[in-house]
């Protein structure tokens, strides 16, 4: 029993993923050093063209309307698009494919003839996951703080921190959901995919709600709905019944992998 | 107390004399008076009581209405290299994934070390050794990181490790990416022995090996062997089954055919015998299984060999040619008529 938590595949999983970690890490503090930094130059434009039929026409977008503050076009720009979506599909496609590509592969077999549960296999995978995670998080963090200061902006740290944060349930959802897909999938492309799709459509949905009250229900189908960062960014306020969710998604997406995994065949093809 | 059965050296005399193992006897031949001494051979240590280290009972596997396995009842003793023999298809593989928990089984159930596979999976995996058929190793790694990961997730002492480096030298600094087939299934077997487990069960493990490194190999199995560690062994080539293997277990279509001692099978199968005659082959009368080959007649006999060769000798015999079946043979006679 003592074995499982000496996290070897866990530790596996991180150093197979180092250079993995770098590059986004690399990729996302250039993407938030360059849209915060691009702000100054729009801003003007933006105000000018702040009028309910512009902003409107965006509505799809949260907090569209106040896309000419600072918060709302980080909120915007960056959060909604590059972190929230973009950044969970590049780490859920990792986490997707982390079980099926050994299945794929077929190196799940000379792994399972060492002494290791089948849970203990989808546990390590998904806690190895997340120091890339941490990395990419608090670096992009420290960026963002970097240019805010830079550039002259008002922003307050103290949320920032909090959004990055409440950040760490959100993604552990993603890859959790990720490593459920790749217990079930066999091929990673395919579980790759379909863990895409699945981020995709609730980027889709969360947006619809958006568009009119009738569709608000829609929202509560996309993870998206339970983190607002502009809201937390603005004001420091954060939505407890959000983070709950994430929390027992997370648990119930694992327990269900775990579940799955060890009553399934491993057949080689 | 034994009784030996002796002869005196000087007259030729035989006599039996009486003494316990190990004993000193002073002795006097009763017909010359010639004396000396009889020592009474060590007890050898009492042949190994058998232990069943597997043993599957009624296993079978089915991939929803596809049988992979039925049935399947088998026991390898300890300290035995286990052939398990069949051609591609039969099952061979389904047998070692269901024994090793890949596969859940459909019915039956499988013990290994006396420990149920179906709640012990993983502390059985901590005394057996797995080379799999298909070998797929991380291509991203060195030998040597590989090597370090699966010792680290075994967490024991890889007291074989240094002996088979020696033995199996693959490039420990390469990425198994750049290895050739040969050196992947070398460092296959590597990891399954490093630390030197109870058993070993492989799935056709000389595939990919040149004949020398085969040699090695089986020679390393042997020495194995003598330590008493038990090695259950998936091969279609028969050669080696037969050079290596105490037991056989055959399988055809999922079912075991055959269990048995390589002797002991061979000796049940009987002797084929050929021969050459003068007179026109037909003109003999043998058992029901002969075949008429050119100007050979074949056919295999059990017991009776007295009985045909007293026939045979009215005729006037060319040439003549008794041979034992061969594992060849064997595997051909059970797969008769089975594409």
């Amino acid at each position: 029993m003592n074995d499982i938590f000496r996290f070897k595949i866990a530790i596996q999983t991180m150093k197979n993923h180092w250079k993995t970690t770098i590059i986004v890490t690399l990729l996302f503090m250039v993407m938030a050093v360059m849209y915060a930094g691009m702000f100054p130059s729009f801003e003007e434009s933006i105000i000018d063209m702040m009028d309910s039929n512009f902003y409107e026409s965006f509505n799809f977008f949260p907090h569209a309307d106040q896309m000419h503050t600072y918060v709302g076009f980080l909120t915007l720009e960056l959060y909604n698009i590059f972190w929230l979506l973009i950044l969970a599909i590049m780490i859920g496609f990792i986490a997707a494919s982390s079980i099926s590509k050994e299945i794929e592969g077929k190196t799940i077999d000379i792994l399972m003839s060492n002494p290791v549960s089948r849970k203990q296999i989808v546990i390590e995978k998904f806690v190895g996951l997340i120091p890339m995670f941490l990395v990419i998080n608090f670096a992009t963090m420290m960026a963002l703080i970097g240019i805010t200061t830079a550039i002259n902006e008002s922003l307050n740290y103290g949320n920032l921190f909090i959004v990055h944060i409440l950040s760490i349930p959100y993604f552990l959802t993603v890859f959790s959901l990720g490593i459920l897909i790749s217990v079930i999938i066999d091929e990673k492309m395919k579980a790759s995919i379909i863990l895409i799709s699945i981020l995709v459509g609730m980027f889709v949905l969360n947006s619809i709600s958006l568009l009119s009250p009738d569709y608000e229900f829609i929202g509560f189908f996309s993870f998206l709905h339970y983190f607002d960062t502009y809201m937390i960014l603005q004001s420091g306020e954060v939505d407890v019944v959000g983070i709950f969710v994430f929390i027992i998604l997370t648990i119930l997406f694992q327990v269900v992998a775990m579940i799955y995994f060890e009553r399934r065949d491993i057949a080689i093809s | 107390m034994i009784q030996k059965s002796i002869m005196c050296p000087n007259c030729k005399n035989k006599f039996t004399v009486e003494g316990n193992p190990g004993e000193k006897v002073r002795i006097t031949c009763p017909k010359c008076d010639t004396s000396g001494y009889f020592y009474f051979p060590k007890e050898k240590p009492t042949s190994k009581t058998e232990v069943t280290v597997i043993e599957t009972k009624n296993l079978s596997k089915f991939y929803g209405k596809i049988k992979g396995i039925e049935n399947l009842t088998l026991s390898v003793k300890k300290g035995e290299i286990f052939g398990f023999l069949g051609p591609n298809g039969a099952g061979k593989t389904t047998t070692i994934r269901t024994l090793l928990g890949y596969l859940i089984p459909t019915s039956g159930e499988a013990l290994i070390l006396g420990k149920n596979i179906k709640d012990n999976i993983v502390n059985i995996k901590r005394n057996v050794g797995y080379i799999p058929g298909d070998l797929n190793l991380y291509g991203h790694l060195t030998g040597k990181q590989f090597l370090d990961y699966f010792a680290s997730l075994r967490n024991t002492e890889m007291t074989l490790l240094d002996e088979l480096l020696k033995v199996f030298d693959v490039p420990l600094d390469r990425r198994i990416k750049g290895y050739s087939k040969g050196m992947k299934q070398k460092l296959g077997i590597i990891q399954a022995f490093m630390d030197d487990p109870e058993i070993v069960i492989m799935d056709e493990p000389t595939s990919g090996l040149d004949p020398l490194l085969q040699q090695k190999f089986y020679d390393f199995l042997l020495d194995q062997k003598k330590k008493d560690k038990t090695m259950f062994f998936s091969s279609h080539v028969l050669s080696e089954v037969d050079k290596i293997c105490d037991r056989i277990g055959i399988i055809r279509n999922g079912n075991l055919v055959a269990l048995e001692d390589v002797e002991t099978l061979k000796s049940k199968m009987g002797k084929i015998i050929k021969v050459k005659i003068k007179e026109p082959p037909e003109l003999f009368k043998g058992p029901k299984n002969m075949k008429i080959k050119g100007e050979w007649i074949e056919f295999v006999t059990n017991e009776d060999i007295d009985y045909w060769i007293k026939l045979l000798a009215k005729y006037t015999i060319v040439d003549l040619d008794i041979n034992e079946f061969s594992l060849e043979d064997i595997f051909i006679h059970y797969y008769e008529g089975q594409t």
